[in-house]
């Protein structure tokens, strides 16, 4: 497969004192599904935002497709056709969607992406109509986003994205307040999305949900460097590694006259079975 | 397979009660046992019963400041939610095209600022008003959003005007007799103040000019949503720039909006007791410094999120209108109408 994104010996300090990744040697092939995983304030925020050219390293070097990224080929008044290439080849779905939702409608919001790609008027319309359709959000199409819900927001934000048909999505916190519903629409929406063969990189500490969208998982410590980079099962199977990463932690709650004590993942509610002994 | 499997890894197991194992206690603690616990300081651990019997309870009428700006503001914020569901009735204006309205209402306001003659002003605000009928917008609402304005635009302005002092002319009624030779100053005042009959029909005149230009401005805006109205100002060949300026802006004073509602929300929640005048300034000081940094640091996000999507500095705004027969109708109509006011209010047609 081949190599789209290289990051050697990357490091990000913000305001030259505070480290958010430190020396992050990484690779990324087409059509993998990776999982970032990491606890608040890990850097995988961060590390998003690099492989989206947003923000460039402050030492190390990163390259996508082939070409070194700096922040003179992106940040420039000139039209710059790999820049282009970029933009239309990889898309970022924010963690805030009220910074991705700037337009005033939704349709608007949707109709942005292929608007930048300088389709016909005509493509425009019939892309965002198909989108709209595909995330079955019809009902959305006029609504300013201070009109949607949570999850609403969310589906609409997936459409925006998914309107310029980028082959590669990053993916910041994706199930983050969204119902239980919401996220196994989500979670089917990227399986498909990677039964297509799009390369999908998502940032999350939602252990729920990450054998399900990904093969690959990358746990990036709390000292923001990459612990380990591995198949899925060997890290979710990994308990010290998860504790020490902050993903998990030991927990003791109490169910009636029941007190039990088990391991819990920062995420959603969770199923577990009791222990037989009684609180008196 | 969902990540269920931690009930494998179920580990450690059931302490009873009393075990003095730092977690436990802790835990215990949260469970409401009040003794003993090291993470909970003793102040923390008491609980009061009910209000001390010395309480009195006073009902106060009057908002604070910041109360009351707050209200004002989510009141301005609900009315314009009122105004995007008035837009999607199905109603005379609504079918209009939106170019047609903008450049129909700039003319309309334009020969009615030149019209003189109260009798066709009065004809001009009936038809908005017949406007707002046909386009299902309660007219009581109606009256409401444009009169609100009118006292405070045109009627205290006005004012004087109304008096021999400034229109001499027939007397209507007799404000007050100041007697021969009355000064203000360095200027002679008659000796009779009255209200003129020119003076009213001046003020008049000036009044119903002022409301059917906002009755007109009022129906754009309510029967028009606010992408569509900005979008329109580009067949008017207003920049790009401005267009998304106004539309980014319009989209993000509601989450800011939100931020600030929160803000009082979290501090009355924690408020005990009311605070001086000038606490509460500086705490608002603070929190509109506070939504500045904000907006600032969002801003930039936001940018990022219109670069990632490829934005290149190169605005690109869809607008696709279908014009039917009734815009050229519409348009014809306000064009006609305004070129005969203009006409008229140039002495060059005689009614």
């Amino acid at each position: 497969m081949e190599t789209i994104f290289d990051l050697r010996d990357v490091s990000y300090t913000y305001i030259k004192r505070f480290d958010a990744l430190k020396n992050v040697t990484l690779s990324f092939k087409a059509g993998e599904q990776t999982a970032i995983l990491g606890a608040n304030g890990s850097g995988k925020s961060t590390l998003l935002s690099i492989l989206n050219a947003l923000t460039y390293p402050t030492s190390g070097e990163f390259s996508a497709f082939g070409m070194p990224i700096k922040e003179e080929i992106f940040d420039t008044l000139e039209d710059n056709e790999y820049a282009r290439f970029f933009r239309k080849k990889v898309g970022f779905l924010f963690q805030n969607p009220d910074i991705q939702l700037f337009s005033s409608t939704v349709f608007d919001e949707i109709a942005f992406g292929p608007l930048q790609l300088d389709l016909p008027p005509d493509e425009v319309q019939k892309r965002t109509e198909e989108v709209i359709a595909m995330l079955e959000i019809e009902n959305l199409r006029t609504r300013a986003p201070h009109m949607l819900s949570g999850g609403e927001k969310k589906k609409v934000c997936i459409a925006s994205i998914l309107s310029t048909n980028p082959d590669v999505l990053l993916l910041d916190e994706p199930t983050g307040g969204l119902d239980p519903r919401s996220q196994i629409w989500l979670i089917e929406v990227l399986q498909d999305l990677a039964k297509a063969g799009k390369t999908i990189i998502t940032a999350t500490h939602d252990l729920d949900i990450v054998e399900q969208i990904s093969t690959r998982a990358i746990v990036v410590g709390e000292d923001h460097t990459i612990h380990v980079d591995c198949d899925c099962a060997s890290v979710l199977g990994n308990l010290d590694l998860l504790m020490a990463a902050n993903l998990i932690h030991r927990h003791m709650h109490r169910h009636g006259k029941l007190l039990h004590e088990h391991l819990h993942a920062h995420s959603q509610e969770h199923d577990h079975e009791h222990g037989s002994s009684v609180v008196e | 397979m969902l990540f269920n499997y931690w009930i494998s890894l179920y580990i450690i197991i059931v302490t009873p009660f009393g075990v003095q194992s730092p977690t436990s206690s802790c835990f215990l603690g949260t469970l409401g046992c009040r003794t003993g616990n090291p993470m909970i300081p003793d102040w923390m651990q008491k609980i009061e019963i009910g209000p001390c019997s010395c309480c009195t309870v006073s009902i106060g009428k009057k908002k604070g400041f910041v109360q009351k700006a707050i209200s004002d503001l989510f009141t301005f914020l609900e009315e314009c939610m009122v105004n995007d569901a008035i837009a999607q009735r199905k109603g005379l204006l609504q079918s209009l095209d939106p170019r047609v309205k903008v450049v129909s209402m700039i003319l309309l306001i334009f020969a009615v600022a030149m019209t003189h003659d109260i009798r066709l002003l009065a004809i001009v605000y009936v038809l908005t008003l017949i406007c707002a009928y046909l386009s299902k917008v309660e007219i009581g609402f109606f009256l409401k959003r444009v009169w609100v304005f009118i006292p405070i635009f045109s009627g205290i302005i006005m004012i004087p005007i109304l008096f021999n002092v400034f229109t001499p002319g027939d007397a209507l009624v007799t404000v007050a007799t100041l007697g021969p030779n009355a000064h203000l100053g360095p200027f002679a005042l008659p000796s009779v103040i009255t209200i003129t009959v020119q003076g009213t029909m001046v003020a008049l005149t000036f009044v119903l000019r002022v409301a059917t230009c906002v009755s007109s401005a009022v129906l754009l805006f309510l029967t028009t949503p606010r992408d569509l109205i900005f979008k329109s100002l580009r067949s008017l060949k207003v920049p790009k720039v401005y267009v998304l300026t106004m539309d980014m802006c319009y989209r993000y004073i509601f989450l800011f909006a939100d931020t600030v509602r929160g803000f009082y929300t979290a501090k009355k929640s924690r408020s005990i007791k009311s605070l001086p005048l000038i606490e509460e300034q500086k705490w608002v000081g603070n929190r509109i410094g506070y939504t500045l940094v904000k907006a600032l640091s969002m801003s930039e996000k936001v940018h990022q999120a219109m670069i990632s999507r490829g934005f290149t500095g190169d605005i690109k705004i869809l607008h696709r209108y279908s014009i039917h027969q009734r815009d050229y109708v519409a348009c014809v109509s306000v064009f006609a109408l305004s070129i005969f006011l203009i006409l008229v209010s140039q002495n060059l047609v005689k009614i």
